[in-house]
Parts: structure tokens; C-alpha cells; sequence
């Protein structure tokens, strides 16, 4: 038992930072990077980071699925918070669909310049 | 059929989906017409709304029959109402204006109009959500449909001003998103009343944190310095109307999210003087970039930002006087600058390039268009018999009443400013040297010119009678100021 605890523990400092080195790294990639795919995956990453955080806050240890069943009534305590991740979908979807948007322009941007990078476009002032 | 706010958003949904089927299968034009009978529904709606608001109050629609903190739930108030028809009211007279838009006909017209709409939609979601993450979802919805319809022209540089506008704008929905999860974890409930009431409970680093990246993210959509590096380029690359269509629609959601924060959700003291400066190193700056501009659209876009800043201004004095102040600059900027766009759009449009310079002698070729840009700049600068000049007068007074007279001569040193490059451009316009007598005139539609003729009796109209809007001003700013009966109103309504 106490080795599961620890076990748990380490999980759990594992997600957030995970979480967070997601976020750290999507950051480096949208400010550092020139090539516009790179940031466009860059953003990705920063929202896969901030969804893996939004799941881990609602989760409970040995938690269950926010279901009622007969027989498994008095799970309510054990339920897993379900808002979360109602959230993180919703934050998924918009996130598909920020990214069709971005490559699409990125498309569109490496037709009229003939480059996909950043420091080779500036028709207008950045 | 009973009108409700969900009205707002349902209708435009369901039109969103069906405008291909319909336009596929029944006839093309119906994607243009379909958006344009649902924004005139849109405002209807806004007419009976407003007529009952006055007489119960509020009116808050529960979605799915999930009451107050646990469903999500729109509020029609006299305050996010009055916006909530403003830009139903500004978004129908951009679909009219851009009906038959010459260059919007030559491209895809049938993609521009679902998206202006759904641009709308989301705007009027924003304000009329009770819910801080559905708030985040139509920010969202609006922030998407601005970035294709900012790379809307193919030939232009728009996709560079929509990647860039996307950059941003996807770092301000991370911040939104985190402060979301913070909150969440706080308190446990997304309801912004709940929130409202609960806010105290939250020990003070943390929703300073919060507050900050709520600040950062609709910071951005409100086009407040140093965050405002989309908007100039967003504006010039976008077509005409949208440009209209940013003024007068997505940024007025943005000060609403910020202020919604500001007002209702955080009641912290240090934040009300952070508008005040934020708002005016935001005019002084981009009213000073405004008169460098020979682009008559970036010109009208800089000129934009500093009108946020203003409002800014007048929110973060936070009187009654002042919040009517700035609830009636909101209503003049979204139509004075709507006008300014829409006419300025056409006058660029028969230059040969966007320069300014390239503008003289239009004023002889399109007079009424000239005509109205001229009452537009005249209107925006606060001279007396025009709307704005009623706007900065109500600022000016809850200024001076808070004896902040330094604040007072910022505000009228901008005014200066504005003057000298608005009346440039006019100048230009009627008394400039002609150098191309060869250019082919090409005269505005006639829808073009009913909406702009609308907007401009709008702006003498109320500089002549300001009574008929200051009544709805007056309830909308009691509504801002009284956090509890919000929080009451959303939080009981399960009862009945």
C-alpha cells in the first residue's frame, strides 16, 4: 500500500509537469521558431498543455466514472469531477479548429511569398 | 412564439449550418439573403427585448431547463441588452452595406456572409452569456470567423494580418482558458454570478493572478496597449465592412469581457486605476501613430484603438456619469466609426492607391459619400452638434467631478490631435489637388448608401436629441454599478 501511494504521488507530480513543460515548450516553439508550421505546431502544444492540466485537476484518486448505476450508489464521493473534461472537449474542438484556420493561412501565406518563414515575410510592419 | 435571448444565438446557428444546403440544393443567392433575414431577426428580437427589459428588469433565459449555477444561462440586462442591440443593429447595416459590395462579389460570396454573421452571433454571445467559460467558447467563435474574414482577399496581404491576428488571438485564448481553470479549481463553479459572490474567498495572490490573465486575454480582443499589435493590420488587410464590423462589433465585446471582469467578477480597487492608465497610454499612443499613417484605413484603425483607450478611460473612472459616459462613447464609436468605414472604404477604393494623398478632389467625384465621411470625422472629434460631442461631455463632467484635471487636459490634447488628422483627410478630400483626372468613378449601391445614410441620420439624430439614448444609458449603467441585484437576479431565478 505504501508503495502504491508513493506510486500515485509520483503520477501526479508527473501530469502537471508534464502539463507544464507541454506549455513551457509550445511557448519556446511559438517565440523562438521562424518557420511558420513549427509555430503553428508550437500553439498545439500549448493547448495539449493546458487540456492535460484542465483533466488533472479534476481527477480523484482511484476516482470512478461520473455515472450513476444501480448497485453503485454511493460512489458519489468517488466520482471524478465530470466539468473538467466537458471543458477540455469543448477546448479541443475549438483548438482543431484554430488550427485548420492557422494552416490554412499558412497555406495561403507560402503561396503569395513563396516561404514558410516568419522573417522572410514583411509586406506588412510587424 | 415567445422571444427569448437564446433566440440571439440559436437562429444564426441553425441558419450557419443550413446556408450550404440551402444555397447547394434551392438557389446560390440565398447565402447571401439567409444571414441578412437572420441579423433583421436579430434585431427585432433586440426591439422586444429592450421594450420588455424596461418594464421586468431583467430577463434571463435558463438553457435546457438547468437553472442558475449548474446550466448555463443568458442574461438580458438593461446593460449587456443595450450592447446586445447595438450590435445587432451594427451587424444588420453591415450585411446591407456589403450586400452587393463590389469586391466581396468578385471572391466567395457566400463564405464572407455566414462568417459575418456568425462574427455577430459571437459577439452578442459574449455579452449575453452568465457563464465565464461559454464566455471563453463564443470569444472563440468570434475570434475564428475575424481571422478568415481578416484573410478574406486573396490578393491582399490578409493572411499575413490573419496569421498574425491568429497568433495572438490564440495567446490570448490560453490566458483565458488558464484563469477558466484557476477559477475553477478556486470555486468550483463557472456561473459568473456565483463567481461574483464567492470571488472574496479566493486568497488574494491567486486572483490577482487570475485577474492579470484575464486582463492579458481580453486585454487583447479590446485592442489595449501593448496589446493591440493585430488591430492596425487587421483593419487595413480585412474588407471594407469588416473593418466596420471589428469597431463596432468584436472589440465592443472584448471591453465588455474586461469590464464584465473588471466590475462584476473582481472587485479590486488597484483595478479600476489600471484602466485609467491603461486606457490612456493606449489613446496617447495610438492617436499620436494615427496621425503618422498615409493609409486612410490604418489611419481609422489607430484612431480606433485610441477610442478604446478612451472608453477605458471612462470605465476606470467608475461613476455613473463616467459609465454613461462610456457606455454612450461605445454606442457612438460603433456607429460614427462604422460610417467612417463603410464611406472610407468606397473612397479608397476610387484612389488609386490607400494613401490619404491619392483622396483629392473625391469630394467632388462622390459627393454624398465624401459628405458623410466628412460628418463621420466631424461626429468622432466631438464637434457640438453631432453624437459624439454629447459622449465626451459626459466623460469630461465625471472627470472633472473626480477632479482628475490632468486626465481632463490628456483628454482634450488627444481631441486636438484627432482633429488634426481627421480634418487632413477632410481637407484632402474637398480642397486637394486632383492628379489623375482618368480615374473611373465607381459609385456606392444603393444598399450601400441606405445603410450609411441610416448610420449618419443615427449620429445627428442623437447629437440633436441625445434624450433618446441617455434613458437606456442611465438603466444599463444602474445595472453595471449594482453587482448584487445581478447576482440576485441570476441566482433566483430558479425559484420561479
Amino acid at each position: 500500500m505504501q508503495n502504491f501511494e508513493q506510486y500515485n504521488s509520483i503520477i501526479t507530480t508527473g501530469v502537471y509537469g508534464s502539463a507544464i513543460a507541454l506549455i513551457l515548450i509550445g511557448l519556446y516553439a511559438v517565440l523562438i521558431k521562424k518557420h511558420l508550421i513549427k509555430i503553428v505546431i508550437g500553439l498545439s502544444i500549448i493547448d495539449a498543455g493546458v487540456h492535460l492540466l484542465f483533466v488533472a485537476i479534476g481527477y480523484i484518486k482511484g476516482g470512478t466514472a461520473p455515472i450513476f448505476s444501480p448497485g453503485n450508489e454511493d460512489a458519489v464521493n468517488k466520482m471524478v469531477d465530470p466539468v473538467p473534461q466537458a471543458l477540455v472537449l469543448t477546448a479541443i474542438v475549438i483548438g482543431f479548429a484554430v488550427t485548420a484556420v492557422a494552416l490554412s493561412l499558412v497555406i495561403r501565406l507560402y503561396k503569395h511569398h513563396n516561404t514558410a518563414r516568419i522573417d522572410q515575410i514583411k509586406s506588412l510592419k510587424w | 412564439m415567445v422571444i427569448s435571448p437564446v433566440h440571439y444565438i440559436a437562429v444564426p446557428l441553425l441558419a450557419a449550418f443550413t446556408i450550404p444546403l440551402l444555397s447547394k440544393y434551392i438557389h446560390k443567392e440565398l447565402a447571401r439573403i439567409v444571414p441578412g433575414i437572420v441579423l433583421l431577426y436579430s434585431v427585432f428580437v433586440s426591439i422586444v427585448l429592450m421594450m420588455q427589459v424596461s418594464e421586468v428588469g431583467v430577463i434571463s433565459e435558463k438553457i435546457a431547463g438547468w437553472s442558475a449555477p449548474w446550466g448555463i444561462n443568458l442574461m438580458f440586462t438593461p446593460f449587456s441588452g443595450f450592447l446586445a442591440s447595438l450590435m445587432s443593429v451594427v451587424g444588420f447595416l453591415i450585411w446591407l452595406y456589403s450586400y452587393n459590395f463590389k469586391k466581396i462579389e468578385q471572391s466567395q460570396s457566400q463564405k464572407y456572409h455566414i462568417l459575418q454573421m456568425m462574427m455577430v452571433t459571437g459577439a452578442i454571445g459574449i455579452v449575453l452569456t452568465g457563464d465565464i467559460f461559454n464566455l471563453f467558447v463564443f470569444m472563440e467563435i468570434t475570434a475564428i470567423t475575424a481571422y478568415s474574414l481578416t484573410s478574406f482577399y486573396r490578393e491582399r496581404d490578409g493572411a499575413e494580418a490573419g496569421f498574425k491576428y491568429l497568433l495572438i488571438g490564440s495567446f490570448a485564448s490560453v490566458m483565458i482558458l488558464l484563469a477558466v481553470m484557476i477559477l475553477y479549481t478556486q470555486l468550483g463553479t463557472l456561473n459568473m454570478a456565483e463567481i461574483a459572490q464567492n470571488a472574496h474567498l479566493i486568497p488574494t495572490p491567486l486572483r490577482a493572478t487570475i485577474l492579470v490573465l484575464f486582463l492579458v486575454g481580453f486585454g487583447i480582443e479590446a485592442e489595449m496597449f501593448p496589446l493591440n499589435g493585430w488591430a492596425p493590420d487587421a483593419y487595413s488587410q480585412s474588407p471594407g465592412p469588416i473593418g466596420a464590423a471589428f469597431a463596432g462589433i468584436v472589440v465592443k465585446a472584448g471591453v465588455y469581457a474586461l469590464i464584465r471582469v473588471i466590475f462584476t467578477l473582481f472587485d479590486i480597487h488597484g483595478a479600476y486605476d489600471f484602466l485609467i492608465y491603461g486606457g490612456l497610454i493606449t489613446m496617447i499612443i495610438a492617436e499620436t501613430a494615427a496621425v503618422a499613417q498615409t493609409n486612410l484605413k490604418r489611419m481609422l484603425a489607430y484612431s480606433s484603438i485610441g477610442q478604446m483607450g478612451f472608453v477605458l478611460i471612462a470605465f476606470g473612472i467608475g461613476t455613473k456619469t463616467a459609465i454613461i459616459g462610456a457606455l454612450f462613447l461605445m454606442f457612438n464609436h460603433a456607429v460614427i466609426k462604422s460610417l467612417l468605414f463603410m464611406s472610407g472604404s468606397y473612397l479608397t477604393y476610387n484612389s488609386l492607391n490607400k494613401k490619404i494623398s491619392a483622396l483629392a478632389g473625391l469630394g467632388k467625384k462622390l459627393p454624398i459619400v465624401s459628405l458623410l465621411f466628412g460628418l463621420g470625422a466631424f461626429a468622432i472629434v466631438g464637434l457640438p452638434p453631432f453624437s459624439g460631442f454629447w459622449s465626451k461631455l459626459y466623460v469630461l463632467t465625471a472627470a472633472a467631478d473626480q477632479n482628475m484635471l490632468l486626465l481632463i487636459m490628456a483628454i482634450l490634447a488627444v481631441s486636438i490631435i484627432e482633429i488634426i488628422y481627421y480634418f487632413r483627410v477632410v481637407s484632402t478630400l474637398y480642397y486637394g489637388k486632383q492628379e489623375d483626372e482618368e480615374i473611373k468613378v465607381q459609385k456606392p449601391s444603393i444598399n450601400a448608401m441606405v445603410s450609411m445614410l441610416i448610420l449618419g441620420a443615427t449620429i445627428i439624430v442623437v447629437g440633436v436629441y441625445p434624450d433618446i439614448i441617455t434613458h437606456f444609458l442611465n438603466n444599463a449603467a444602474d445595472m453595471l454599478l449594482d453587482k448584487a441585484s445581478y447576482i440576485q437576479a441570476v441566482l433566483t431565478q430558479n425559484i420561479n
